[in-house]
């Protein structure tokens, strides 16, 4: 697998007026061809941002992105201009939005929606591009597409709008899907769908995909790696393998014991994480999950555990202590 | 669709009537006794007859019980209000007191004077407003937001009487640039068609009669202008944040559009629907502030009419003139409404 | 864009900070707002010179008058000849500065007196019309509203016979509507014919100890409101009523309105107040109608009726300091806009009688000798005018910013 997009030490925050906001605090990773990437994270803890990033969506000012580099094609995303950073939304990565109630302009039909898309990166002429709109809303499982095409969105449901924008997302066959929480405002039948659906497309397509959510079930079947994010850092990073059955971090840990488990019994009490994420305008100088983490030290509260390998090269985690808790020395 | 438009069109005569109630209910204000107060204390016996036959202030305001009690079910319905409605529905707005002309004589004579003067405010402010509104949204905190919002804000606290009477003082008294007041200087001649003079000079090619036309509107135009100007900044300005603030501009930017094309294909047709509401209130308050502009302009418009019969305690004419201005309004606004079911597709499958 | 707001927004739920009140907050923010604080700085300005002015700084404007000293320009420094005249005098030789200062208290006493007036009326209706389209009425609120309802209705034929009995009849009936609504609700049927009949019985039969036509139209008004009264109405119909009045005011552009009310009423301060506050009811009904209907359909309002708390404690504890917020600043434009009106309106000569000193009415007075280049008769009195109203629109426009942390980027 080649390269795909990489990411040094991206930092972005927002100037707010209740101070700097530190929403992502250097991020980097790589994305191979083809590869599923699962982004997971509680509210707030920069996974979002880090993708809008990528795409340069962060409205400046108040958002600034101040720090890092992301590499894809050979070029650094993030000293394009303003005409060549277009040329790459929308047809080199596209985005799926969390709420398709709102993400389609009510003002228009769906089908122009998508032949604006596909007439800004293809030669194709209006009437083509027709065509192959109606061919994409099949593609993601609508049924009468050419009588679709010309529905305005209100007249959709919200999985249908949801296909709807897969189906835009997917109109210039992009190298990198990032879907950012596609199927958290949907009903979870149609979330399934949703989930099955990107699998299927992009087996067909043979894109990246980068899948965020909160909802660690979904990208335990479909990613190939998975980051975990927390207050705007990764903290640690692997298979789905090594997040789920060779969990490292006391996080991870907590969000895993969080998920019901079926072979529980009935009425034992769902673990939670005690405590808040910390507030991203006064980060903690050391680890940022220190305050709620039952395995602290001395050391985890004035200093940042760097990311280091653990047992093998691509199961990585920041934590000072990940040893000893994998040793059983501490409870 | 055709079934919203038919509702809407149905709806509005409940408020009408309830519109020529309110102006028949204007008189019952009048301290006093009404004839009396119209002619003065002077008046002869026979005008104030004149006065209460046309009021029919011999009769009750709505209805007669005691000519019901005598049995006498026409007599009944016979009253101030229903002879007045009775009167609207033939058109007719009865008569001046003072120089006995009809009402509607002089205001299809003076009207197209303040339509021509609100219809150039109206072009005025549009064509401030709205570029202004999208240019301070899209630059949203940078110096030229800044200015524009503070001058919409002293736009839309400028007493425009004062700015009128300034206008004056600058461009006639001090520069005599322009002249102070009228519509036309004398002697010259334009050809009526249409009865707007900007446009009938044009129409019959008189180059020197559409300049003349033009100086004389141009410093009430500006008056009346600079609050609809404002307002519709400010509302163009808060509504593009709105939207630019939605998924849907987000998902449009993610696309590769360009920033041009996001603010004026899917921004501008958004945001645009609740500016148009507001452009349908600013017509209203154009006419009103017709009443202001006209009599500091000496424009003979039905604004200066206005507020000469209130001087002369002229009633019917106030009632006629507020009646016509009220029907526009509702007018207006209908069109709204109606151009809300065009614009957004949401509403034309209700 | 959305997305990096919801972040920040989603965070604060979190995020371990201080707690705040929301009216500490927002005074917070209003300090920080530099134009907003231009605003209170010109409208503490205009408060205190108009109050000291009226308490603390005799004015007699019927005999002031100072022929020798007419149409002076702004006099700065004291001569033999003249005194000090800030802002020059006018025709008949008045200090335009005293009169400016003291005209304050007029537009002041306008401005509040109006707002007063719309607030009240127009606050009030909006509330309960809001309130009672969105939750139901219980038993005793639709008791009270059936009863007043058919005591209204009532009196249309009371008045025509004479006899002031049937509209207490009608309030009985009205009120018998909703017992028979909630003891009788099994013959839902026969509502229809027996409210009518009664409704006509109770009309027509006094009507005849006046003659036959009374009892016969007497008898139809009474079949009329019987139908009307036979089905309890919900608040749905009241908030239509009230909102409907609205709309006819509406209709008219609200200062011509309040025009052609003082042409007919006459001139003075007082009744241009009214005029004002009048016109301005709709503003504050619909506003506080539609915060009310956006208020009861949260979830602590939900919350609170489903555990069962009285309609009067909800208005009170949940729905009443939820909609302050955009009710505070309105009013605080209202006073803007009163105060141009009557500015208007004395300019008109509908508003304060000469010689008391009005803004509206002394650019009346001076913008007839124009010709004569006294600008400083025109600029000073518009220029006070210009600045309370924008003083007061700063303020607003800062609380609004300030008040709805919807906009907090």
């Amino acid at each position: 697998m080649d390269g795909l997009i990489k990411l040094e030490n991206l930092r972005t925050r927002f100037h707010t007026e209740d101070g700097v906001v530190n929403a992502v605090n250097g991020v980097s990773y790589e994305m191979a061809q083809g590869e599923v990437l699962g982004v997971v994270g509680e509210s707030g803890c920069g996974k979002s941002v880090h993708a809008l990033s990528i795409m340069r969506l962060i409205q400046i000012p108040p958002g600034e992105i101040y720090d890092g580099k992301i590499w894809f094609d050979g070029r650094d995303l993030l000293t394009l201009d303003e005409k060549e950073i277009r040329q790459v939304r929308g047809r080199d990565i596209a985005m799926v939005f969390q709420d398709p109630m709102s993400s389609l302009n009510p003002v228009y039909t769906v089908g122009f929606q998508i032949v604006e898309a596909l007439t800004l990166h293809t030669d194709l002429n209006r009437k083509a591009a027709k065509e192959k709109a109606a061919e994409l809303l099949s593609l993601v499982g609508i049924p009468e597409p050419k009588k679709r095409l010309d529905n305005y969105p209100h007249q959709f449901s919200g999985g249908m709008r949801q296909r709807a924008m897969i189906a835009m997302a997917l109109s210039c066959e992009p190298k990198l899907l990032i879907a950012d929480e596609p199927t958290t405002a949907l009903d979870v039948t149609i979330q399934a769908q949703i989930v099955d659906l990107v699998i299927r497309l992009k087996e067909e397509l043979g894109m990246a995909v980068m899948w965020i959510t909160h909802d660690l079930g979904i990208v335990a079947e479909m990613a190939h790696k998975i980051n975990v994010m927390y207050a705007g850092y990764i903290i640690e990073r692997g298979s789905a393998q090594d997040i789920f059955k060779r969990t490292k971090h006391p996080y991870t840990m907590g969000l895993l014991g969080s998920l019901p488990k079926i072979d529980e019994a009935p009425g034992t009490k769902l673990f939670s994480i005690p405590g808040l994420p910390p507030d991203l305008v006064r980060l903690p100088k050391g680890c940022p999950f220190f305050a709620r983490c039952a395995y602290r030290k001395e050391q985890c509260k004035t200093e940042m555990p760097p990311l280091e390998e653990a047992e093998h090269e691509s199961h990585i985690v920041a934590c000072w202590r990940w040893r000893e808790i994998q040793a059983g020395e501490i409870q | 669709m055709g079934r919203y438009i038919l509702r809407r069109l149905l709806s509005v005569i409940p408020t009408l009537i309830g519109v020529t109630l309110v102006i028949f209910l204007f008189q019952r204000l009048i301290p006093g006794d009404p004839a009396v107060a119209m002619l003065g204390e002077r008046a002869t016996e026979e005008n104030i007859a004149r006065i209460r036959e046309q009021f029919g202030l011999d009769r009750p305001s709505f209805l007669d019980r005691d000519a019901l009690a005598e049995g006498d079910l026409a007599g009944f319905f016979d009253s101030q209000y229903s002879r007045y409605f009775g009167r609207l529905m033939r058109f007719d707005l009865g008569e001046s007191i003072h120089r006995r002309i009809p009402v509607a004589e002089t205001l299809k004579e003076r009207f197209p004077a303040t339509l021509e003067l609100s219809l150039l405010s109206m072009s005025i402010a549009l064509l401030i407003g709205i570029p202004a509104g999208i240019a301070s949204a899209s630059k949203r905190n940078t110096a030229l937001d800044g200015v524009t919002m503070v001058g919409s804000l002293i736009g839309v606290s400028m007493p425009i009487f004062w700015l009128g009477i300034m206008e004056i003082m600058l461009f006639s008294v001090f520069l005599k640039w322009l002249p102070t007041g009228g519509r036309l200087p004398t002697g010259v001649e334009i050809q009526s068609i249409t009865n707007l003079l900007l446009l009938d000079s044009l129409l019959t090619g008189n180059f020197a009669g559409f300049v003349a036309a033009l100086k004389h509107i141009i410093l009430p135009a500006v008056a009346l202008a600079t609050i609809p100007a404002a307002i519709i900044t400010r509302m163009t300005r808060s509504s593009m944040l709105d939207v630019l603030q939605e998924d849907y501009i987000r998902t449009a930017t993610a696309k590769g559009l360009s920033l041009k094309v996001v603010l004026f294909r899917h921004a501008l047709k958004n945001a645009f629907l609740p500016v148009i509401t507001i452009i349908g209130l600013q017509a209203g308050s154009l006419l009103a502030g017709a009443v202001l502009t006209e009599t500091i302009f000496s424009w003979p418009g039905i604004g200066k009419w206005v507020y000469d019969s209130i001087l002369g305690r002229d009633y019917p004419i106030v009632q006629g003139v507020t009646l016509l201005i009220a029907i526009i309004f509702l007018f207006v606004n209908l069109v709204v409404d109606l151009s809300y079911a065009i614009l957004d597709p949401r509403i034309s499958l209700e | 864009m959305e997305e990096t707001k919801f972040e920040i927004n989603g965070l604060e739920d979190f995020a371990v900070r201080e707690h705040r009140s929301l009216w500490i907050d927002a005074w917070r923010r209003l300090v920080a707002n530099r134009t907003a604080m231009v605003g209170l700085i010109v409208v503490v300005l205009f408060l205190l010179s108009a109050t000291f002015a009226h308490f603390f700084w005799d004015y007699e404007p019927k005999i002031d008058l100072d022929y020798g000293a007419k149409l002076l320009p702004p006099q700065l420094i004291a001569t033999e000849e003249v005194d000090i005249h800030l802002f020059g005098t006018d025709k008949l030789g008045r200090d335009i500065f005293r009169r400016t200062i003291h005209g304050g208290w007029n537009s002041l006493r306008v401005g509040l007196v109006a707002v007063s007036i719309s607030l009240l009326v127009g606050g009030i209706l909006g509330l309960l019309a809001g309130f009672f389209e969105s939750i139901h009425m219980n038993f005793w609120e639709s008791f009270i509203l059936m009863t007043l309802l058919g005591f209204a209705l009532g009196m249309l034929p009371a008045w025509i016979a004479r006899q002031f009995f049937q509209a207490i009849l009608f309030a009985l009936l009205g009120a018998g509507s909703v017992v028979f609504d909630r003891y009788l609700n099994g013959k839902k049927k026969h509502r229809l014919y027996i409210f009518p009949a009664l409704g006509a019985m109770l009309a027509a039969l006094p009507g005849l100890m006046v003659g036959p036509m009374v009892a016969l139209v007497c008898g139809v008004v009474g079949l009329l409101i019987g139908l009307l009264l036979s089905k309890p109405v919900g608040g749905e119909l009241f908030s239509n009523i009230v909102m409907r009045i609205m709309d006819i005011i509406l209709s008219f552009p609200s200062y011509l309105l309040a025009i052609a009310i003082v042409a007919f009423l006459g001139p003075g301060l007082e009744k241009g107040m009214i005029a004002i506050g009048v016109v301005g009811i709709p503003v504050y009904a619909r506003l506080a109608r539609s915060a009310v209907m956006s208020v009861t359909q949260k979830e602590y309002v939900l919350a609170s009726h489903a555990v069962g708390e009285s309609h009067s404690r909800m208005l009170f504890r949940h729905v009443l300091p939820n909609i302050l917020s955009p009710i505070i600043v309105q009013a605080t434009m209202g006073l803007a806009n009163a105060i141009l009106s009557a500015a208007a309106l004395g300019f008109l000569g509908l508003g304060a009688i000469p010689p008391e000193p009005e803004w509206g009415a002394m650019l009346g007075d001076s913008y007839k000798y124009l010709s004569s280049g006294a600008w400083w008769a025109v600029l000073f009195p518009g220029l006070a005018i210009m600045l309370s109203v924008l003083g007061f629109n700063l303020l607003g426009d800062g609380l609004r910013d300030a008040l709805d942390p919807k906009i907090r980027l």
